[in-house]
């Protein structure tokens, strides 16, 4: 399926087969996943494959212990409402088709041409001993597309700590440029700020690609919408510059959903999109539920099938920007209240 | 001034309590304060907390603490009165930010006793006492109780650092904190009167005990009232229901009678987030070990197992597990406040022998395991609310 364009025709038929046998794998070989699906058999419909809520992945270290499995590092979510992080164990075989997929996704957007990457963080989150972040793995999946890497932060969560004069020499010797940040900072560092005169004089008409993900929400408590976002961005660069943002989980690295012109976001053919109600969890399409988002690419713990705690709505017919395949409406995460107790919580 | 006396009399004693107000007249206020209430609910509270606090405000509920710290009521002493109780004074009361109906319950029992208070609630939640509070003094026909509330009663909204909780501090007679053990060692810390007293309310989960043949669909039905109520977040809400002398397959069947009973109980929605969460925990009880289920509309989470499983720390879960009367004291938590039980024989000696030797605070029916009280905690907070005098004449 990853040979194929990411937004070409699906063959669903095939796509079921995957997973199905992807979810045989899980079970067989990690023994959490089996007691939590223990009476699970063969899917005929992407709607009957078990799934993991997205939380589960805070609280339990999956790992499927098949002997072909290469266990790596582990990579974590960014945890910034829940406090604690979710934890994913890569391994080598899912990592090389995660790298594909993105690659493929990402390459569909920016081009193939290989130019700097500037990215919106500090060295150090390279440096974790065993763990990496998730902001460091959407960085890394586009250093395919990268002829050199610098990070411009000087402190990771400090958009304040930009390194203008980086940013300045850089694009002094080259024409393009790929940057990429979580959303929040790359407003914080970047479209928000006035940008020194003198690494503005050299930004001036370059083509620049912004790549960010992460999501809307402290953007939202700053009031800022995404045209608005984008224009800064975009102010004195080549014409052919381009935002793009994307939605993608840790839990299902390797998987970019872009946003389309028309204010889509699109599922390539190697995953697929559900909608599910969430006090029956039955599917439902046009209308809003949680979504689950779901590929066959992860063999080393079953992060393969999630639902997420993200609202969204699955558009049924094709989109006008041309991609084929499931497209849906993103629509901010699940609203949340307060517990109300005694003094234990 | 607390110049209206009421007499009241245990079989060896007379007394004299002293109030700053006719308690008939000041009950009579709350009585109708209680039928204003059953028309209209203000928006905080949900549906379950405003029944609750109507039927709480039952005239007899008020006058119960009365009874069992001071006897009978009489019209005057047949003997000789040996004590007299005034109010010790102003009462300082910290809440906690996510306070439940404790708040409301606390302000009602407090307000019998005529003492001045002062609340402080969470500077970021949602503030079921001010409220209350509010409703109240709107609703209330001109009287002792209105008056008490407007004049005697203050509510503000700060933060753990802000300087009026050491002016709190140090104006009480009597420093009353619902918590954690760091907010309650916070307040112990600022500087306070040395006559006063103080009693803290800190973190506490409670147990439903049942035996097989005493879970008929009425107590089911009840057990699921009242665990939904609050769910985990309650100190009074059961976290487990310990089936005694009963195996997983009874616990098995109490679960799916459970099961099949909650969407006729409680019939309305939980929040999206929640029906998210118990999604959640039920797989991460299922990976832990359970033999979980949800029930309808995934409002909540039902688990089955033994009773050294990993608890299962989410708000609508509730556990059911098999245990001996032995392991069932064994395994109490170490902050236990109530035990709800539903058992054969609830005045068998072996109950009250093993209240003697545990850290329980209640041992209730189910469904009184939300009953507040005049003694919480294990202390008896609400006499103390005054001094007494003793008399001989």
């Amino acid at each position: 399926m990853l040979q194929e364009h990411p937004f070409a025709a699906r063959d669903d038929a095939l796509f079921l087969t995957e997973m199905n046998a992807i979810t045989r794998w899980h079970l067989e070989a990690c023994p959490e996943y089996r007691r939590i699906w223990s009476t699970w058999s063969e899917a005929e419909s992407v709607a009957q494959l078990p799934f993991l809520h997205v939380g589960v992945f805070k609280h339990i270290l999956f790992r499927t212990n098949q002997s072909e499995v290469e266990h790596e590092r582990t990579l974590l979510s960014s945890s910034t409402t829940g406090g604690k992080p979710s934890r994913i164990v890569l391994d080598a075989r899912s990592s090389a088709l995660q790298s594909q997929s993105s690659l493929a996704i990402l390459k569909s957007l920016v081009g193939h041409q290989q130019r700097p990457l500037l990215v919106l963080d500090d060295v150090n989150s390279l440096r974790r001993r065993g763990e990496v972040s998730a902001r460091v793995a959407a960085a890394m999946s586009l250093r395919p597309l990268a002829s050199e890497i610098h990070f411009l932060l000087a402190q990771a969560n400090e958009p304040a700590s930009i390194k203008w004069d980086a940013v300045r020499d850089i694009a002094a010797s080259h024409d393009a440029l790929l940057i990429y940040g979580f959303s929040w900072i790359l407003w914080m560092a970047w479209g928000g700020q006035r940008i020194p005169a003198d690494t503005l004089a050299t930004l001036r008409g370059k083509r620049v690609h912004f790549v960010h993900s992460g999501g809307w929400k402290r953007l939202e408590s700053l009031k800022v919408d995404r045209e608005r976002f984008d224009a800064s961005l975009l102010e004195e660069l080549s014409p052919d510059s381009r935002v793009v943002d994307f939605y993608g989980l840790v839990e299902q690295i390797g998987i970019l959903y872009p946003l389309c012109e028309h204010g889509f976001r699109h599922v390539p053919r190697w995953a697929q999109v559900l909608v599910r109600d969430p006090w029956t969890l039955e599917p439902i399409v046009g209308r809003t539920g949680q979504l689950q988002l779901m590929n066959p690419l992860a063999f080393g713990a079953p992060y393969h099938n999630v639902l997420t705690e993200d609202l969204g709505r699955v558009i049924e017919n094709d989109c006008p920007c041309g991609r084929q395949g499931t497209r849906f409406e993103l629509l901010g995460r699940i609203p949340k209240a307060e517990v109300r107790g005694c003094a234990n919580v | 001034m607390s110049d209206c006396l009421h007499y009241f009399e245990t079989p060896t004693q007379s007394r004299v309590v002293a109030l700053p107000f006719r308690l008939d007249v000041y009950l009579d206020d709350w009585r109708e304060l209680r039928a204003q209430m059953i028309r209209d609910c203000p928006a905080p509270f949900s549906r379950e907390e405003w029944a609750y606090l109507i039927t709480f405000l039952d005239p007899l509920n008020l006058r119960l603490p009365f009874v069992t710290s001071f006897g009978t009521a009489v019209s005057a002493p047949t003997g000789a009165v040996e004590a007299v109780f005034r109010p010790r004074g102003p009462v300082a009361v910290w809440l906690p930010n996510n306070v439940s109906l404790l708040g409301p319950l606390f302000l009602v029992f407090l307000s019998l006793t005529g003492n001045p208070l002062r609340l402080k609630a969470g500077s970021n939640a949602e503030d079921l006492t001010g409220a209350f509070l509010e409703f109240a003094r709107a609703r209330l026909p001109n009287g002792p109780l209105r008056h008490y509330l407007e004049q005697h009663v203050v509510l503000q909204q700060f933060g753990r650092n802000d300087e009026r909780n050491r002016s709190m501090a140090a104006e009480a007679s009597v420093r009353v904190v619902f918590g954690s053990d760091r907010a309650m060692t916070e307040v112990d810390a600022l500087p306070h009167p040395v006559e006063s007293t103080a009693f803290g309310f800190s973190d506490r989960q409670s147990e439903a005990w049942v035996q097989r043949e005493r879970t008929d669909d009425d107590v089911l039905a009840t057990l699921i009232r009242v665990f939904t109520i609050y769910g985990q977040a309650g100190c009074t809400a059961p976290r487990r229901v310990v089936v005694l002398d009963g195996s997983l397959d009874d616990c098995r069947s109490i679960r799916d009678r459970l099961r099949t009973l909650w969407g006729s109980v409680i019939q309305q929605d939980r929040p999206m987030h929640v029906a998210s969460c118990n999604v959640m925990a039920r797989q991460q009880a299922a990976a832990s070990g359970w033999d979980a289920a949800l029930t309808a509309r995934n409002g909540s989470v039902l688990a089955v197992g033994g009773i050294d499983l990993p608890p299962i720390d989410s708000l609508m879960a509730l556990a059911v597990v098999p245990a001996t009367p032995t392991d069932a004291v064994s395994r109490l938590p170490t902050n236990i406040q109530t035990i709800g039980h539903s058992l054969r024989d609830p005045h068998d000696p072996q109950w009250l022998k093993l209240l003697a030797t545990t850290r329980i605070k209640r041992f209730v029916p189910i469904e009184q395991m939300h009953h507040f009280g005049s003694t919480w905690d294990g202390w008896g907070y609400w006499r103390q609310m005054f001094e007494e005098v003793s008399v001989t004449l």
